[in-house]
């Protein structure tokens, strides 16, 4: 598997990493796994944030799509005329940590130390997702998580889980009983999440 | 309060006043410098001549025609593809109160290819120089410092160098190609200094030169809002009275018989003109002017092969100087592509070349690392358990007391 990027930037509750292609980020939801210095031992994490800028700080992306010359340029046909582009702009995805795997057990609650700076961090396939998901704790993290979009966040990587297994309906039935028990004194909270994932 | 802002805004008053009088006064005089220097296109020969007769007498710079004085030349295509190197540098000086004698050359270095296979390589490669090689130069007899103008003379060899290795490293294949560097190509800063100094210098900076020459690398260097009067010096010439060539006699300005009878030179119509001032509109958009040769000694003393050329090239409002050596003005191949590209970098990169604005911002080396600069050197003075020290005029900076 190949790794998409590495960790610029870590706390015991989250990780940020830079991705080696511009504007190539995991999707909002996804499931990524970061290194970490124990053998056997890597940190997930779910992308709550994708942005892209200057590398360096302070800078600003200034508008290119109408040259001198008065010729237009689309999109993708600016990077091409503008290789330099790609060196000066970095595209970062930051993902809240749900858990880890050590030695093949998958556990969902906060590792013992979070993964170092500039190690490797991956895009899990669908089997590994199909493995982290088939415990729901992960859902409290979420949910009690300040400072993200957390049901946002649930929603999609629940959709994610569907998606990874051959029954999407029986995996979701199976959730939405699982935010039922968690939000069973928040009706309107819960009505949205459902809307969210139904199919 | 240590800047007295009531008694500046009273100086910055009359000075905006005196600068509307003297806007009005060069306008005048440009344009009558300018008519003069057009009327005499068709006579490069003549003029060329002059020059020649008066590099050694004359006070001021010169320039000596290479093409008609009027050329206007259109821009020409740029090729769909092509790729070019650039280099800039910037430095820490050393720090005479600081605690250790030391410099730092931080050389942003930068590749970029355009047309079916874009690609681009932006780095930076610092240079920590503390030998007593890099801090004196020596002919046996003296000790020179290397400080101030010869550590800006350092740092352009160092660009020039990098430059040279960039071109090896990335400019590989027949994709058309020039090397750019910031600034002008002629070591002004080496004008006045001994001669074994500028040996020195230029005799690195030269090898880097050849080492672009053999791989039919044009070499062009950008100067954005030059103030070099050399084209200027040549319209001097026209206005001379002492200027006589069938006697073979140039401008020698300590004789100047206009200031012998009491008179002002006649030249003074000239005075604090600039060459773009000149021939900004002789030019209109993507053209260049004329190519001429720079008559500056340095240039012509110690360059050789590598003779700087130049021509002046209208980008938007402004005229940007274009330097190339000798072997690149002699090719006109070569001269149109680096008109081309120079053109073109500055459209890509908003009226200035992409190429260098990344090179520079790769170079410069900002506060917080200036400061962790000098974390890094105590730190490390003090693990090598040797005495770092600050002088006491640095401390009294540190620490106000009161």
């Amino acid at each position: 598997m190949e790794r998409i990027g590495e960790v610029i930037e870590s706390s015991t509750t989250s990780f940020t990493a830079g991705a080696y292609e511009l504007l190539a980020a995991p999707p909002f939801g996804a499931l990524v796994r970061a290194q970490s210095r124990t053998p056997g031992l890597a940190i997930y994490g779910l992308i709550y944030e994708i942005r892209t800028g200057s590398k360096e700080p302070g800078g600003r992306a200034v508008v290119r799509g109408r040259t001198y010359t008065g010729r237009n340029l689309y999109d993708a046909e600016i990077y091409h005329e503008h290789p330099d582009l790609a060196e000066v702009l970095q595209t970062e995805f930051s993902a809240i940590t749900v858990g880890y795997v050590d030695n093949e057990r998958i556990y969902q609650y906060l590792p013992p130390q979070p993964p170092p700076v500039h190690y490797s961090v991956y895009e899990c396939l669908p089997n590994e997702v199909l493995r982290f998901s088939e415990r729901c704790e992960f859902f409290r993290t979420l949910l009690f998580a300040s400072h993200i979009p957390s049901d946002e966040l649930l929603a999609a990587a629940i959709r994610n889980a569907a998606h990874a297994r051959a029954n999407e309906q029986a995996y979701l039935i199976h959730a939405g009983r699982q935010m039922a028990s968690l939000l069973k004194d928040d009706y309107d909270r819960l009505a949205a999440l459902l809307r969210r994932i139904r199919p | 309060m240590s800047l007295d802002l009531t008694a500046l805004s009273k100086q910055v008053r009359q000075m905006s006043n005196s600068l509307v009088t003297d806007v009005r006064g060069t306008a005048e005089r440009t344009s009558e410098a300018r008519a003069r220097y057009l009327s005499e296109a068709g006579k490069e020969q003549r003029w060329t001549q002059a020059v020649d007769l008066s590099r050694e007498t004359a006070a001021w710079l010169l320039a000596r025609p290479v093409e008609p004085l009027d050329t206007a030349r259109d821009l020409p295509p740029a090729p769909s593809s092509y790729a070019l190197v650039a280099t800039d540098g910037s430095q820490i000086e050393l720090d005479r109160h600081g605690i250790v004698d030391c410099y730092l050359i931080n050389v942003g270095r930068v590749f970029l290819r355009y047309g079916s296979q874009p690609a681009a390589r932006l780095t930076s490669s610092p240079a920590l120089c503390y030998r007593d090689e890099d801090l004196f130069l020596s002919d046996g007899a003296r000790r020179i410092a290397i400080e101030g103008n010869y550590l800006s003379a350092r740092r352009d060899v160092e660009e020039g160098v990098e430059l040279a290795n960039l071109a090896e490293e990335f400019l590989t294949d027949d994709t058309p190609s020039i090397a750019m560097q910031d600034g002008t190509l002629i070591r002004w800063a080496l004008a006045n200094a001994e001669r074994f100094v500028q040996e020195h210098f230029l005799q690195r900076y030269l090898g880097a030169l050849d080492r672009l020459r053999e791989r039919g690398i044009p070499l062009i260097s950008y100067i954005s809002r030059p103030r070099s009067p050399e084209v200027v010096g040549v319209v001097r010439l026209m206005h001379c009275p002492d200027v006589n060539l069938e006697v073979g006699k140039g401008a020698k300005c300590n004789e100047c018989s206009d200031q012998r009878a009491g008179r002002e030179p006649s030249c003074g119509v000239c005075q604090g003109l600039t060459d773009a001032d000149l021939l900004a509109e002789h030019l209109s958009e993507g053209q260049r002017g004329p190519l001429f040769a720079s008559m500056s000694r340095i240039n012509v003393e110690s360059y050789g092969q590598h003779l700087i050329h130049f021509f002046y090239l209208r980008i938007g409002r402004e005229l940007a100087r274009i330097e190339v050596p000798r072997w690149v003005a002699q090719d006109s191949a070569q001269v149109d592509l680096a008109h081309a590209l120079a053109y073109d970098q500055c459209m890509r990169g908003q009226g200035y070349p992409v190429a260098l604005a990344r090179a520079h911002e790769q170079a410069i080396v900002r506060g917080p690392d200036r400061k962790a600069f000098t974390r890094m050197l105590e730190e490390s003075l003090i693990g090598a358990e040797l005495p770092s020290r600050t002088s006491r005029k640095r401390e009294s900076k540190e620490f106000r007391r009161l």
